[in-house]
């Protein structure tokens, strides 16, 4: 299993001189299988570049929402694969009581927010509600569970061989609650998290940040070290960066994560910042699990 | 693959929206099994949640009853925790419940179910005095 990021920023697009390095694209992961066919997690603005880099042939691939922030769907009507009508584009979301995953997603590319209504795109579109158990696409095992955000909202794990990849970018696990108190039964998330190969998590506030945006649905660093650290996972990649971060304050957050998960006993090769166009490929990059700190 | 059960996210967060309230609180899972209780509701029962632990409803109604105005255990088929599982319905009624130390303590209860786009998650059940005017911790409003 093969991971692309392609788009690491959270709420807003942050395009400039002061966000190069980690990129200023919204969320949009790209994961390709050990049988080379391609998952899309999310389609921030980064899922433009994506499907830029798609060879124009007739494909099948999935489309894996964790929810309809606009800095999760923003990038879809400028996902070339959408405009070809050899294409096959299935898209799975959170259900919701209220309308369908379709119609719900209609609302934005829909007049007057999109010059093209879902009705005319020229690819081969589908859309499905997650199912609550396991579900395989390709050689993958997908699973998707709700999380703590605001509005319902997924994350996602895939396993495929005996890599496994843990996609929750946008989480507040520990909205009302101490994480290293809780049982694991208990914390948000962690069925998804629990011993992957590879955790894409929510890192989007400094903990000087977070008091002020309680609630706001995303993770204090020290909330996404505990996480980490609870669910034992091998690596973990922060994601999600607050739009008003600079690429500076970016290296001085991920600084801190490394000291703090080595403070702990941890690999801090282990705990890294997201950056747009990084690769990470699961069988070379965790050959032997890392060490989890202790405390 | 993970080998933890999780707890439904709309459990979890009943659950700390619960340990944040001094309104004594009950959850539930869609077993009918008693997940949890917040501080408030162990100061009622004079026992408090972490040394009690997970109960079935069966158990809970030999540990604090509750009794109906007769003194006689009312069926479990009757508690409003279990009718709104069940049921998938709110119920309401007001019982005598009984503390670790013996005390009697009379309490209208409400409960609801927790419904999700997957169905009904659990219940949850908000204890009050059945005394005019009395806080949930024992307070006069």
């Amino acid at each position: 299993m093969k991971v692309k990021l392609w788009g690491t920023r959270g709420s807003v697009p942050s395009p400039g001189p002061e966000t190069i390095r980690y990129g200023g694209n919204t969320s949009c992961v790209g994961v390709t299988l050990s049988d080379g066919s391609l998952l899309a997690l999310d389609a921030g603005t980064g899922i433009r570049n994506l499907g830029l880099s798609l060879p124009d042939e007739p494909s099948r691939l999935h489309l894996l929402l964790t929810h309809l922030h606009l800095d999760h769907i923003q990038g879809l009507v400028f996902f070339a694969p959408c405009f070809r009508p050899q294409t096959e584009i299935v898209i799975w979301g959170p259900a919701s009581p209220e309308a369908s995953l379709r119609d719900r997603i209609a609302r934005y590319i829909s007049a007057p927010l999109s010059p093209v209504e879902v009705r005319e795109l020229p690819c081969d579109v589908s859309f499905r509600s997650t199912p609550e158990s396991e579900w395989e696409i390709g050689p993958a095992r997908i699973r998707a569970a709700s999380v703590s955000h605001r509005g319902p909202t997924l994350g996602y794990r895939i396993d495929d061989g005996d890599r496994s990849l843990a996609y929750i970018p946008d989480h507040e696990p520990a909205l009302g609650a101490d994480l290293e108190k809780l049982e694991d039964e208990w914390i948000s998330g962690f069925g998804l998290a629990e011993g992957a190969s590879l955790l894409i998590h929510d890192g989007q506030y400094a903990d000087a940040e977070y008091p002020n945006h309680l609630g706001w649905g995303h993770s204090s660093l020290s909330h996404a070290l505990s996480f980490a650290r609870r669910t034992g996972v091998d690596r973990t990649v922060l994601f999600h960066h607050d739009p008003l971060h600079s690429d500076a304050q970016l290296d001085q957050l991920g600084e801190e994560a490394r000291e703090r998960w080595a403070a702990a006993g941890g690999d801090p090769g282990a705990i890294e910042l997201g950056v747009e166009g990084a690769e990470l490929d699961l069988r070379a990059a965790t050959p032997e699990p890392s060490p989890v700190p202790a405390v | 693959m993970p080998t933890s059960t999780q707890k439904p996210l709309e459990l979890i967060l009943a659950r700390n929206l619960m340990s944040a309230l001094s309104t004594p609180a009950f959850l539930v899972d869609e077993g009918g099994l008693l997940v949890f209780y917040n501080e408030a509701a162990g100061m009622l029962l004079g026992k408090p949640w972490e040394e009690l632990g997970t109960v079935g409803a069966q158990e809970w109604g030999a540990l604090f009853g509750p009794f109906d105005d007769g003194g006689e255990p009312i069926p479990y088929d009757d508690l409003p925790l279990v009718k709104a599982v069940r049921d998938d319905r709110p119920a309401h009624a007001e019982f005598e419940i009984r503390s670790t130390d013996g005390a009697g303590h009379r309490v209208e209860v409400s409960a609801f179910p927790i419904q999700t786009p997957h169905g009904s998650r659990g219940a949850i059940a908000v204890f009050w005095p059945a005394t005019d005017g009395a806080s949930p911790n024992g307070a006069s409003a």
